[in-house]
C-alpha cells in the first residue's frame, strides 16, 4: 500500500508513438516488397493461387479481428464477403452504376448492414453468437442460391468489367501479377490500419468491453456502439475481399456466402493466431503453402486441414504468431 | 443544496414472490463513510444495485447530490460522479493495469491516473495484465478503477471479500485515508466487522429487506435488535 515503494510510471505516450511508427515502417517495407512478388518468377497459376490466398487472408483477417476486438467467434463473416462481391457484380453487370460507384456501394452496404446487425448481435455471446451469425450468413446464401433473377441462383453469374476503372484498364485487374500486387497492398494497408485501430482509444475501449462488458458500463461507457463499430470494420474488410475476388474472376456465385468459407477463415485465424491482427493472414498464407505442397492429395484436403488444426490447437493454442511472440519474449528475458 | 450526497427513497425490489427490498430509505451525507450491514439475504447488494443503476424493475427514487438519477443508466450516473465496485473482482483481465486505468480515465474527462495508482500501490504493476496479478492486487485495482476521476459517491460491495485480515485492514486504512482527502462519500457493504467499525462514521442495518437500525458504530453495537438479528453477543 505504500506508494513510495512502487517506483515511477514509465511515460506511455512516446512509447505508444514509437510503436505506431514501427508499425508504419514495417507496413511501408511490406508494401514495397509486394511489388517484387510478380518479378520473382512465379508461374501464372502460382500467382493466381497466391491472389486467392490473399483474398482468403483478407477474409481471415476480418474473422480474426472480430475475435480479437469483440471476443466473438463468427460463422457468418462470408455473408459480408458475398455481399460485397454480389453488390459489385450485380451493379456492374446490370449497368446500375459505374464501376467506381459500384465499388463504393459494394463496400458501404455490407459495412452499414454489419453495423446495424452488430448493435443487436454484439449483445449475444458464446455459442449463441456463433449460431446466430451462422444463421444470418446462411440466410444470405439461401437468397443467393434460390433467387435466380438476382444473379442466376445456384449457377452464379459472370459479368464483364467495364473498360476503365478509376482511369485504368479494368481488364488488367484480371491479370494475376497485377491482382497479387493490388491484393497484397490492400492486405498490408488493412493490417496496418487495424493494428493502429487496436491501439486507438476506440479500439482499447472495445477491448475493455470484450474483456468485461459490465465493468465497462460502470466505468462510464456505452457498450453498444464500439462493438458494433468493430463489426462494421470487420465487414468492410470482408467486403474488400469479396469485391477483389469478384473483380478478379468476373464471376459471383452463392458459395461466396457459404458458412464453410467462414469456417475456413476461422481455421486460418486459429492457425495463425487469432489474438494478433496479423495472425489470420499468416494462417491463410501458411495454409496456402501447405495446400500447394500437398497438391497431389487435393481430395484429402479437408482432412489435412483438420489434422493441422488439431496439431496447432494442441501444441500452440495462440497460433503461429503466438508461439513466435512467446519465444521472442523468452529470449528477451534471458 | 442538499447535504445528502446519495439518497434512496422508498426503494423496493421484488424477485417473483420474494421481496428483496421493502420501501427502504437511506441517505448518506456528503463526505460520510456509511457502513451497510446485515445477514445474507438482507438486501444489501440489491440496494447497491438499485442505487448504482445495475438493477431493473424497482420502485422508489434515487438522488445523487440532489439530482434525481432514477432513470439514468450506470454510465450516466458514473459521469455525474457515482462509482461502484462489485462483490466479485470485476476488472479487465487481458488489459494491463495501466491500460485499464487509463481507459477508465477517458470516461471521466481525462482524469489523472498516476495518483490513484500510487495510492493503491499499483505503479510497479502498471505493465502487467490484470489477470496475472495476485488476488489482493486485483481487489485494489478494482477499487482504483472505481476511484479514477475522484467520484463524489462510491458504492462498495464487499471490497475486502477474500482478503486476509491484514490485507483487509490495510485496504480499509487506504480507503479511509483516500476518501477523507478526496472528500468522497462512501456506502460500504461489508461482512468484516473489523473493517466496518474501523472506517465507518455511521452504520445502517438491513434485515429481510427492511431498515432495521441506523446510527454511529457505538449505537449500532449496543442496539439489542441488531445484536439479535445480526451481530450476536460477540460483537
Amino acid at each position: 500500500m505504500n506508494p513510495t515503494a512502487q517506483g515511477t510510471l514509465a511515460p506511455s505516450r512516446p512509447r505508444t508513438a514509437n510503436k505506431a511508427l514501427v508499425v508504419l515502417l514495417i507496413g511501408a517495407a511490406a508494401l514495397v516488397a509486394g511489388f517484387v512478388l510478380p518479378w520473382i518468377g512465379f508461374a501464372k497459376i502460382t500467382l493466381s493461387l497466391l491472389a486467392q490466398a490473399l483474398f482468403d487472408a483478407l477474409l481471415a483477417t476480418s474473422v480474426g479481428f472480430l475475435f480479437l476486438q469483440n471476443g466473438r467467434v463468427s460463422f457468418g463473416q462470408a455473408a459480408f464477403f458475398g455481399l460485397g462481391g454480389y453488390a459489385f457484380g450485380i451493379l456492374v453487370a446490370r449497368n446500375l452504376a459505374g464501376p467506381e460507384l459500384a465499388l463504393l456501394l459494394a463496400l458501404a452496404i455490407p459495412t452499414l448492414a454489419a453495423f446495424l446487425l452488430g448493435l443487436v448481435v454484439a449483445r449475444v455471446t458464446g455459442v449463441a453468437h456463433a449460431m446466430l451469425t451462422l444463421a444470418v450468413g446462411q440466410a444470405f446464401y439461401e437468397v443467393a442460391f434460390r433467387w435466380r433473377e438476382l444473379a442466376m441462383g445456384d449457377d452464379g453469374m459472370s459479368f464483364t468489367l467495364p473498360s476503365k476503372f478509376f482511369g485504368f484498364s479494368a481488364s488488367r485487374l484480371q491479370d494475376p501479377g497485377v491482382m497479387v500486387v493490388l491484393a497484397w497492398s490492400i492486405l498490408v494497408l488493412v493490417l496496418v490500419s487495424l493494428t493502429l485501430f487496436t491501439r486507438s482509444r476506440t479500439g482499447q475501449i472495445a477491448a475493455a468491453i470484450r474483456d468485461n462488458e459490465e465493468r465497462a458500463r460502470f466505468i462510464g461507457y456505452s457498450t453498444t456502439v464500439p462493438p458494433a463499430l468493430v463489426y462494421a470494420i470487420a465487414a468492410f474488410v470482408a467486403a474488400i475481399a469479396g469485391v477483389l475476388q469478384a473483380v478478379y474472376n468476373g464471376y459471383i456465385a452463392p458459395q461466396m456466402f457459404h458458412w464453410s468459407l467462414s469456417g475456413f477463415a476461422l481455421i486460418m485465424s486459429i492457425i495463425g493466431g487469432a489474438k494478433f491482427v496479423i495472425g489470420p493472414a499468416v494462417g491463410a498464407v501458411v495454409l496456402f503453402y501447405i495446400k500447394d505442397v500437398a497438391g497431389q492429395f487435393a481430395e484429402y484436403w479437408p482432412a489435412i486441414v483438420g489434422g493441422i488444426l488439431v496439431v496447432v490447437t494442441l501444441t500452440m493454442p495462440q497460433g503461429i504468431i503466438g508461439l513466435a511472440v512467446k519465444q521472442w519474449r523468452r529470449r528477451q528475458r534471458r | 443544496m442538499t447535504e445528502l450526497a446519495i439518497e434512496g427513497v422508498r426503494l423496493s425490489r421484488r424477485f417473483g414472490g420474494f421481496t428483496a427490498l421493502d420501501a427502504v430509505d437511506i441517505g448518506v451525507k456528503r463526505g460520510e463513510i456509511r457502513g451497510l450491514i446485515g445477514p445474507n439475504g438482507a438486501g444489501k447488494s440489491t440496494l447497491i444495485d438499485v442505487l448504482s443503476g445495475r438493477a431493473v424493475n424497482w420502485d422508489g427514487s434515487v438522488r445523487l447530490n440532489g439530482e434525481d438519477v432514477s432513470r439514468l443508466t450506470p454510465q450516466e450516473r458514473r459521469k455525474r460522479g457515482m462509482a461502484r465496485s462489485f462483490q466479485r473482482t470485476n476488472i479487465f483481465p487481458d488489459l494491463t493495469v495501466e491500460q485499464q486505468l487509463r481507459i477508465a480515465s477517458w470516461a471521466v474527462e481525462e482524469a489523472e491516473i498516476d495518483e490513484v495508482m500510487s495510492e493503491f500501490g499499483l505503479v510497479a504493476l502498471a505493465g502487467v495484465p490484470a489477470g496475472e496479478i495476485s488476488y489482493g492486487d486485483q481487489r485494489r485495482l478494482d477499487l482504483a478503477l472505481a476511484l479514477v476521476g475522484r467520484p463524489s459517491v462510491l458504492l462498495l460491495d464487499e471490497p475486502a471479500a477474500g482478503l486476509t485480515m491484514e490485507e483487509s485492514l490495510g485496504l480499509a486504512r487506504t480507503l479511509r485515508d483516500l476518501v477523507t482527502r478526496w472528500n468522497v462519500t462512501v456506502l460500504l457493504v461489508e461482512h468484516d466487522m473489523q473493517v466496518v467499525f474501523s472506517i465507518c462514521d455511521r452504520i445502517s442495518v438491513l434485515h429481510l429487506g427492511r431498515s432495521l437500525s441506523e446510527g454511529t458504530c457505538a449505537e449500532v453495537r449496543a442496539n439489542p435488535t441488531v445484536i439479535a438479528a445480526y451481530l450476536g453477543t460477540e460483537a
